[in-house]
């Protein structure tokens, strides 16, 4: 994977500090710029490039999951591939100047957060292609990738509902806005379809369906907050907990952990189990938003100049959107679960 | 140069101080390669050593390139600068009051947000607008710097603990704020509030010469500059910049001398607060044109690195307010150009202002044979 | 064991403050070095220590060249210091605090605090020094306090005892038994360096004393050869006059009278207690005592710097208890302060800016916004010259002066200007021997014009030759009132030191 993390940083830090304490000093050679070119295989058919919301392309989310999409081009369709991180709002836009001065062919913006930036030099730069991940199109030459997320979080919800042993889940979200709140009301809709149907009295903690108002951590970055959130609701005696805050619920997961099984946590975005190997036992299942899947289909039509102006939406049905449980739950639950999926799809069941 | 420019210290001193300083610039960039290429595990673990350098020179000279090698890139500097610069001043005024002035980010929120809110409740012309929704930033950071001010006034409460504190009061109050119908946008569920008016966003620099396009810079960085020449009058000209410098180099000599240590206490972080105001102001009409709980982002911090930097002296500050914006303009094209992370940048500031407090270090490695290097009164604010 | 600095040299950027110094000292006697503030005596002492390497030289122990990379080499070396400033732990008790960093230690590393009281009763009994091991540092009186230094050194079997300005903080009484105590050390075999600047101490407990000047040995003599005025002359490079000279005081009217006044610490204790006293009109008034009687407390209290808790303090009839210090100074109040670097002077501003440090508000220098601070410079050359204070611009930092010439600084700034009352704190702490004699007229001659002039020092001879009064305090009260022209040094000392001079009656 291309990319240098801080872990690589920091090692190379304590060497240093190492060499400065030896008094080591002579003038370290900076001049040696003999070119070593970069590898040059085909010339590639495009430039696509990525604007990162904050969390970066290591987030083990979105951003990551839009990544992959984008990595995914590369190989399958030859275009060459930059990103650049956001590190707050500030970035927004000089990240996508840089992009639009570096000439890319397609610029993939990576949220919700970034929609007024996107549309701003989407307007300016109409010959470039745009694409948005979690908002709709808001130009000719924008693609709006968003999903139905609602219907795999509903089958969470439904699971987690029938898994909890004390008859309370939780979920939160990162900031209140309507790609996260969606899915949170999703679950919610499946925790009550549950009851519902089983005659059950299971409660959320963390959305209320009535208020369309809940519990966020307020940012998508502090693992902090997710394991304090998590901590409150555990002591609230929530069992389940559906995280949609990107890095934050890997806080939970850490907090999970600790609590010998007691607390399990849904992922969210990508299957968590796999991204966020460390805590692969605590994750009862993730809900799945097919971001990868979606970013690979902007850049096709991008580069085949089809995308602008449209709105991919995901769902169920299309496979943009999904869920994986873990292989403990019980078989009969597993076909209530295709049984509902199939509701779903047909539309028989309300998921909003 | 008026004879009593050297009252502020010898000329040699001077030298030495700003030989150190860029030294330690360079040391840091020196220490900086090392790590970009002792980081490149994958390159340096196959041997291709020779890429390793190739790839450090690729990342400085986009380093230099994005912060100065066009006039977009400039004007990204610029405006990276502008803040910095503001923020810079308020931190080196306190530090020159012997106030540790760690509440930059929580006086740029309360400024911002006044001046957010007058920004988008007003009506009229630019020339009434911005300088009333600048006004409305100062007053918001002085209210919020007086607190800590009156708290160490009366009570002894030490300012870097409540400036502190208060960062986390004003950026929950911020975020209470922008969930308010006041302020919250109408179509947004989130905390950001609604754009001020356009007129007053500041213009362009050179906008009035159609070159805003080409030189996208916006004119806070005029009030900045004001904002040094004000700083630069106060120190060196003004009846109040001399009490709080003999207050911040002595409290007991200027208690002695019959200065009011609570008033000037309250009146050095009441003023260092309303400049840190006008810094958020100007990020809000300048950058943003909204406020969100996060808009001042790490300035705040960043400030008491740049005052530092540059001694707490006008010039010095206003400098390295300038090479922090350039690393950061100059960091994002070092991103796009190979893949360090702009972590880095970060890094490198980190390690200008170690290589800064630790004067002695710079010294052993450069063999500088010098003057007693004085770490500036700036360290002041712990002894109080 | 002898001793030998050789040819020492070390300098910091733009000064040279050891010039091929060459002192020795053997085991068995006491060399004096005697010499100005700034004349080089403690970066010598630095260099000995360990803490300073020299730029060239050599010190040698028992003829062979040695050097030292810290103070521990030194210590190894069997060099021991007692700093002016006792590097003591207040809440630990003497024998804890002796045996910090060579703590004997028992089974599993644990303090063997047995043997740390063993080893200090052994010292103390042999030096004749009265300590007793389990008190806590806090609760003892300097010179004790010192006495714990003392053993620190001995227990780390030093063989030259290098003694930095021992007797600033010390009684007359306490002097004396110092005194005793370097007789002892020395009658064990031990070498003693003497650092100070009294002449009289050099004289009476010195076998050799050599004199510093300008970071050089401008001579070396012996007690029986000279007497301080050659000694003072040897020092500062010319004759000085080391007694003040000054006619009788001709007082006037009161202009200071103090009634009642009671002042207490942030702790609630009692520090100024119930005083009451008057200064006239051209007439000194010294108060003597030895540090730490209340004189800072009730010094600061005069000026408007502390509160008082009872009592009044008028000024030319005007009650100004509560005024604040800038009222004070502008009813004709002058304020020289005990600590010029900590209270006196900003020392990282301009010599002129300090010369202005009171007075920077009035419409003289400023038109209350900004600054005339070409106004200030020429006032402030004016000043330079009329107080002989040593510099070649008024725009270098207060920092660059030497000591005495900082205290010319503050000295002009106080007294040029019509008075009704100076207070004056340890007028010439740190203050070179010429610049004393200059500072000494100079407040001799306010006397003249007509001012009230109240001196606190615990310099008993500098209060004896200023003043023609003395009020003695002790712990906060004033225990007596003398004539200093019928009353002895040593019977001023036992008042300082609270009791009573014998055939004086309660």
């Amino acid at each position: 994977m291309r990319k240098r993390t801080f872990k690589g940083l920091a090692i190379g830090l304590v060497a240093v500090v190492g060499l400065a304490a030896c008094g080591g000093s002579d003038d370290t050679a900076t001049e040696d710029t003999e070119a070593v070119t970069e590898e040059t295989t085909a010339e590639p058919t495009g430039l696509a490039c990525q604007v990162t919301d904050v969390g970066g392309v290591d987030d083990k989310g979105f951003n990551q999951a839009a990544y992959e999409g984008l990595l995914q081009a590369q190989s399958e369709l030859g275009v060459a591939v930059e990103y650049l991180e956001s590190q707050g709002d500030a970035d927004y836009d000089p990240n996508l100047q840089s992009f639009i001065d570096k000439g890319c062919d397609v610029i993939i913006t990576v949220g919700f957060l970034l929609a007024d930036a996107t549309k701003k030099y989407a307007e300016a730069n109409p010959d470039v292609a745009f694409a948005i991940v979690d908002s709709g199109t808001s130009a000719a030459n924008v693609q709006g990738l968003t999903f139905a997320a609602n219907e795999g979080a509903f089958l969470t919800g439904y699971m987690s509902a029938a898994m909890s042993e004390s008859g309370v889940v939780g979920t939160y979200g990162g900031i209140n806005i309507p790609p996260v709140t969606v899915w949170m009301q999703g679950f919610a809709l499946g925790v009550k379809y549950y009851n519902e149907q089983k005659g059950a009295d299971v409660k959320v903690l963390g959305w209320d369906i009535d208020k369309q108002d809940g519990t966020f951590a307020g940012n998508f970055e502090s693992l902090d907050d997710g394991r304090n959130i998590a901590k409150t609701m555990y002591d609230e005696g929530a069992d389940v907990i559906f995280t949609v805050a990107g890095p934050v619920g890997l806080g939970s997961a850490a907090f999970a952990q600790e609590t010998d099984g007691k607390l399990r946590i849904i992922g969210v975005d990508k299957d968590m189990s796999i991204s966020d190997a460390e805590n692969a036992n605590v994750y009862l299942g993730s809900a799945l938003k097919g971001v990868t899947a979606a970013v690979f289909q902007a850049v096709q039509d991008a580069l085949a100049g089809t995308g602008g102006g449209t709105d991919y939406v995901g769902t169920l049905a299309n496979g943009g959107a999904g869920y994986v449980v873990s292989q403990e739950i019980p078989a009969e639950l597993q076909a209530e679960l295709d049984e509902i999926q199939q509701g779903i799809i047909d539309g028989t069941i309300a998921t909003m | 140069m008026p004879r009593w420019f050297d009252a502020l210290g010898s000329r040699l001193n001077r030298m030495s101080s700003l030989v150190i300083t860029l030294l330690a610039v360079v040391s840091a960039l020196v220490v900086g390669a090392v790590i970009i290429i002792l980081s490149d595990v994958e390159r340096l673990g196959n041997g291709e050593i020779g890429a390793a350098f190739s790839e450090l020179a690729t990342a400085y000279s986009a380093l230099v390139r994005g912060s100065v090698g066009s006039l977009r890139a400039l004007s990204e500097t610029v405006n990276n600068s502008t803040p910095f610069i503001i923020a810079g001043v308020s931190v080196a005024l306190a530090f020159k009051t012997g106030l540790f002035n760690i509440g930059a980010t929580g006086q740029m929120l309360a400024g911002g947000l006044a001046t957010t809110w007058v920004g988008f409740v007003m009506d009229g012309p630019a020339i009434v607008q911005i300088p009333l929704a600048l006004l409305a930033g100062l007053v918001g950071g002085a209210l919020f710097g007086a607190i800590p001010g009156v708290l160490k006034a009366r009570t002894g409460a030490h300012e870097v603990i409540t400036t502190i504190m208060l960062n986390y009061i004003a950026s929950f109050t911020i975020l209470w704020a922008l969930d308010t119908q006041l302020f919250q946008r109408p179509d947004r569920s989130d905390p950001i509030s609604k754009f001020v008016s356009d007129e007053a966003m500041l213009p362009k620099v050179f906008g009035f010469i159609g070159l805003g396009e080409k030189f996208p810079a916006h004119s806070g960085i005029i009030v900045a500059l004001l904002v040094v020449a004000a700083y630069w009058w106060f120190l060196e000209r003004s009846k109040m910049g001399f009490e709080f410098q003999a207050f911040g180099q002595n409290a007991d000599a200027a208690e002695y001398a019959g200065m009011r240590a609570k008033r000037l206490t309250v009146v050095g972080m009441v003023v260092a607060g309303g400049i840190a105001g006008v810094a958020g102001g100007i990020e809000i009409l300048g950058r943003y044109g909204y406020a969100t709980q996060t808009f001042a982002g790490t300035i705040g911090f960043d400030a008491i690195a740049v005052a530092l930097l540059g001694r707490s002296t006008p010039l010095g500050t206003m400098f390295s307010a300038i090479l922090f914006g350039a690393l950061q303009s100059g960091g994002r094209e070092m991103q796009v150009e190979t893949d360090i992370n702009i972590d880095l940048i970060v890094v490198l500031r980190a390690l200008i202002v170690m290589f800064i407090a630790a004067p002695l270090l710079v010294k052993a490695i450069w063999r500088v044979k010098s003057a007693q290097v004085s770490t500036g009164q700036t360290f002041k604010g712990w002894g109080s | 064991m002898r001793l030998d600095l050789v040819d020492i040299t070390k300098s910091f950027p733009g000064v040279l403050a050891n010039d091929r110094v060459s002192l020795n000292v053997s085991s068995g006697e006491v060399l004096a070095l005697i010499g100005e503030n700034g004349a080089g005596k403690s970066t010598l002492m630095n260099v000995l220590y360990g803490m300073y390497r020299p730029d060239s030289g050599e010190i040698r122990i028992d003829g062979q060249p040695t050097t030292f990379q810290s103070a521990a080499d030194a210590i190894a070396a069997g060099i021991g210091m007692v700093h002016q400033h006792f590097m003591l732990v207040p809440v630990f008790s003497v024998a804890e605090n002796v045996v910090l960093g060579v703590e004997p230690t028992g089974a599993l590393g644990s303090l063997d605090i047995a043997k740390a009281r063993q080893m200090v009763k052994e010292v103390s009994d042999k030096y004749h020094l009265d300590l007793d091991p389990d008190a806590l540092i806090e609760n003892l009186p300097v010179g004790i306090q010192q006495r714990v230094e003392i053993v620190k050194v001995l227990l780390r079997d030093a063989k030259v005892v290098v003694f930095d300005e021992p007797t600033a903080v010390l009684t007359p009484s306490e002097i004396l038994e110092f005194f005793e105590i370097v007789k002892s050390l020395v009658d064990a075999g031990k070498g003693v360096v003497f650092i100070t600047h009294k002449l009289k101490e050099a004289l009476h407990i010195a076998d050799r004393i050599a004199v510093l000047r300008r970071g050089t040995v401008v001579g070396e003599t012996t007690p029986t050869q000279a007497d301080e005025n050659k000694i003072a002359e040897m020092m500062v490079g010319r004759p000085v006059q080391l007694v003040v000279s000054k006619n009788s005081a001709q007082p006037g009217e009161e202009v200071l009278s103090v009634s009642d006044l009671t002042v207490l610490d942030p702790d609630g204790r009692t520090v100024v207690d119930d005083i009451s006293f008057a200064v006239r009109r051209g007439e000194i008034v010294g108060i003597a005592g030895v540090q730490g009687n209340g004189q800072t407390e009730l010094v600061e209290t005069l000026t408007g710097l502390r509160a008082a808790n009872n009592g009044s303090v008028r000024l030319g009839g005007d009650d100004i208890t509560v005024a604040s210090p800038r009222l004070r100074h502008e009813m004709g109040m002058a304020h020289i302060p005990e600590d010029r670097q900590r209270q006196g002077l900003v020392v990282g501003m301009s010599i002129a800016q300090n010369l202005v440090l009171t007075r920077y508000h009035s419409p003289e220098f400023s038109n209350g916004v900004s600054m005339d601070w070409g106004k200030v410079h020429d006032v402030s050359e004016e000043l330079v010259k009329n107080y002989d204070v040593r510099t070649n611009d008024v725009d270098n930092l207060a920092s660059t002066l030497s000591g005495g010439n900082q205290q010319k600084v503050i000295v002009a700034r106080e007294l040029s200007r019509d008075l009704r009352l100076a207070v004056a704190s340890q007028p010439t702490r740190g203050v070179d021997v010429g610049s004393i004699e200059y500072i000494h007229s100079q407040i001799v001659k306010e006397r003249d014009a007509g001012t009230a002039v109240l001196i606190v020092s615990t310099e008993l001879d500098e209060v004896m030759a200023l003043s023609d009064r003395i009020l003695v305090m002790y712990r906060g009260k004033i225990v007596a009132e003398v004539d200093p022209k019928k009353t002895s040094a040593m019977d001023i000392g036992l008042y300082m030191a609270g009791s009573k001079p014998q055939g004086v009656a309660s």
